[in-house]
């Protein structure tokens, strides 16, 4: 009973003391946080709010990607607009950002210097208590104590995974750890005190970025932005070994990164079923957000096997087909980011392969990011008469260059057993 | 002298020709005419023509509603006949014909006839229908995506048979209504010729399709097929079921052609968004048993394929 008692209080003592803590940290740095607001110029009201603090002692404000990108994409329909802790108002300039890892630079004006965030040098430790702050569904500033949990690992572009609620209203917001200094900045959530932090470096290296080569344009800006990231990404992904796994009686290509994670489905336990259906799904389970309407950086790829029981070919066939009709886009975009699609189409047999197919792609342009592409692609074999494979994938937002050597690689590496 | 006169209705139909030998002829309600016509508009002694000084001349005997030439409003009273003249009487009309009247050159059998005659034979006949009726059951038991059985696959046939054999009906009753001959089971055994002739062109469309790439442009003029024998069969519903002009017949299968499709074009394209995220391709597959092209090779379609980002961001910067 003693043992209770005594774990007990001293559970007490280390609550009351990671709350004071938090007290602390949040009045000493009340000053440097901001809710950054969007205002819509016709109506003169804010379109969305997010959080932002200081990074340097001249007003330099750092926030998320997500929350200025209405006026990144649009800055006629938009202005910025910050509100500090004693609830004064000041218009933003936007400086620069990055798209990839969901970071903006914003400056306001300030008449002396001001207390600023300074950014951590050194990672925390896994399980260490850091503190997220940021003015959630416009309630006002609030510090949320949680746990660094590392970094994900089945994620391409580094974050960090915070164990505390993050909630609308707190994307760009700064975690800090017990020193007061930045180790992450809020971006996303998953629900259930499951958090995402853009690991401290990204800021560094955008900071540093800004004060040694201020961007001229921000649109030239995101577009070389992704088409570094895109080309990064589809190198990885080409650099390594492609291994074969079967599917059915055929064998399909899995890329064994961690980032790349598969599912798979079959109607294996419906007897009355007409043909046998296995399907295997891959996806980078992450994209990068342009804006409200337009997604990009995915990539996904799908095996479908098909046998028939007891079907006639030609009525194998027709079902068959009706699978590859409607393949549709792999990320959202609209008519003021993209082209039409526009498509080829012809029967394909590797030399080396073993498989005949009828393959199409298809590509869609980028219209504000020039040499950059949506890419469809499908193949559907049609050599046997009972059997069917269809292998598909798209990747958004990739340079041709890209594109075609990906998809040489995957035609290539597609076969029957 | 002789005359022909002609009872015709408004649309200039034949209804019944008579011929006299005599100089004088009565027209009008009464039994006493020689030409008794039952319009209750028209005077029971309505008209007469008489041979006068070498010339027919035509004398109202005061009717109540009058007699007009053609359709005007040009009295007939007292007008001297020429060859193919019109006049109305109430609302009937009679036309007059003189024995030297001319008449149209003969019409030459189309080469068409041996066809149609070859079609109208029963056996054809019947195996038209039942090929039709086959396929129909079979592009069903295709669609299912559960087994059919073979009371469903017969059903299915017969339905689809019987709905499209509405159309050479339809024509069959037009022009018995136009008081042409009916010629049901010539209509019903060129209409489902060209029916089974419009599943083969499905079929061959698909072959190319399939086994086409899209730098073979011309597959696209392949639509144009089924527009053609679209054309033929309204054509040669004409031909077997009106008396026309070739010109005339031309232009109402033209017309009704072009009604067709370029209707379900039109409303195709009143009904496509003004930009889609949808890819649009070309997704035909068939059976082994279709593939006549070699396939390509992976290097070919790379290089195919990059054609198209040339293509795409072209477009990307043309807008705005």
């Amino acid at each position: 009973m003693k043992v209770v008692i005594t774990l007990t209080l001293l559970l007490v003592s280390f609550i009351s003391q990671s709350t004071e803590q938090a007290e602390q940290i949040f009045h000493q740095l009340a000053p440097s946080l901001y809710q950054i607001r969007l205002i819509d110029k016709a109506s003169e009201e804010k379109s969305s709010i997010g959080s932002g603090f200081q990074i340097t002692d001249d007003g330099l404000i750092a926030t998320n990607y997500h929350v200025i990108s209405g006026f990144a994409q649009h800055p006629t329909k938009y202005r910025l607009e910050y509100l500090d802790n004693n609830g004064n108002k000041g218009a933003l300039e936007l400086k620069s950002v990055d798209v990839i890892n969901d970071l903006a630079l914003v400056q306001r004006t300030v008449t002396e210097k001001m207390p600023y965030f300074k950014i951590t040098e050194k990672e925390p430790l896994k399980g260490e208590e850091i503190y997220s702050l940021g003015n959630p569904h416009d309630l006002g500033m609030i510090v949320v104590p949680g746990t660094y949990n590392g970094l994900k690992i089945e994620s391409f572009h580094d974050r960090i995974h915070f164990t505390g609620s993050i909630n609308p209203g707190m994307s760009g917001g700064p975690v800090v750890n017990s020193l007061a200094q930045v180790v992450g900045i809020n971006v996303a959530t998953s629900g259930n005190q499951i958090g995402f932090l853009v690991p401290h470096d990204k800021l560094f290296t955008l900071f540093n970025h800004y004060l040694k080569n201020p961007p001229k344009n921000i649109d030239t800006q995101i577009s070389e932005q992704l088409i570094g990231s895109q080309k990064k990404l589809i190198s990885a992904m080409l650099s390594i070994p492609w291994q074969q796994k079967a599917l059915g009686n055929a064998m399909i290509p899995i890329i064994d990164v961690p980032y790349i994670r598969c599912w798979g489905e079959s109607n294996a336990d419906k007897a009355d079923a007409i043909a046998l259906l296995a399907v295997a799904n891959c996806a980078l389970e992450e994209n990068t957000y342009i804006n409200g309407g337009f997604f990009t950086g995915s990539v996904d790829m799908e095996f479908k096997y098909m046998k028939s029981k007891k079907l006639s070919d030609l009525k194998f066939y027709h079902i068959y087909q009706q699978h590859i009709l409607r393949a549709g886009p792999g990320n959202k975009a609209g008519k003021d980011d993209v082209t039409e699609y526009q498509c080829h189409h012809d029967l394909v047999k590797p030399d080396a392969g073993n498989m005949d197919d009828k393959a199409i792609l298809c590509t869609r342009a980028y219209k504000k990011f020039p040499k950059l592409f949506d890419v469809l692609f499908i193949a559907a074999s049609i050599d046997k008469g009972d059997q069917s494979l269809i292998s598909h994938f798209t990747l958004s937002g990739v340079t041709q260059e890209s594109a075609l050597a990906f998809t040489q690689k995957f035609l290539e590496s597609v076969s029957w057993k | 002298m002789e005359i022909i006169i002609e009872e015709i209705n408004r649309g200039e139909k034949l209804l019944s020709r008579h011929r006299f030998l005599t100089d004088n002829v009565t027209i009008g309600r009464g039994y006493s005419n020689d030409i008794i016509l039952a319009d209750p508009h028209v005077c029971p002694e309505h008209l007469s023509l008489s041979f006068v000084d070498d010339h027919w001349l035509v004398t109202d005997q005061s009717s109540i509603n009058g007699s007009f030439l053609a359709n005007g409003k040009q009295n007939a009273d007292q007008h001297r006949v020429r060859s193919g003249d019109t006049i109305r009487v109430g609302k009937s009309y009679i036309r007059l014909v003189l024995p030297d009247h001319p008449v149209e050159d003969t019409m030459p059998f189309s080469p068409f006839e041996s066809i149609i005659t070859l079609m109208r034979n029963p056996l054809v006949l019947g195996f038209n229908i039942l090929l039709f009726a086959a396929v129909a059951g079979m592009m069903f038991y295709l669609n299912q995506p559960k087994e059919v059985n073979f009371n469903q696959f017969v059903v299915r046939g017969v339905s689809v048979t019987l709905m499209f054999s509405l159309w050479p009906i339809l024509i069959s009753l037009v022009s018995h209504f136009n008081k042409h001959e009916a010629r049901i089971f010539t209509q019903l055994a060129i209409s489902f010729a060209m029916f089974n002739l419009m599943w083969v062109s499905d079929v061959f469309e698909s072959v190319v399709a399939f086994n086409m790439s899209s730098n073979w442009s011309v597959a696209s003029l392949i639509t144009l097929l089924p527009i053609a024998l679209a054309f033929i069969l309204i054509w040669l519903n004409c031909y077997i079921g009106f008396h026309m002009s070739a010109r005339r017949r031309n232009i109402i299968a033209f017309s009704i052609t072009a009604l067709l499709f370029g209707g379900s074009y039109m409303l195709e394209l009143s009904k496509k968004p003004e930009f889609t995220t949808r890819p649009g391709y070309d997704a035909t597959i068939m059976t082994p048993t279709f593939k006549f092209s070699s396939s390509s090779s992976v290097d070919t379609f790379i290089s195919d394929s990059s054609k198209l980002f040339t293509k795409v961001e072209k477009v990307a910067q043309e807008k705005d």
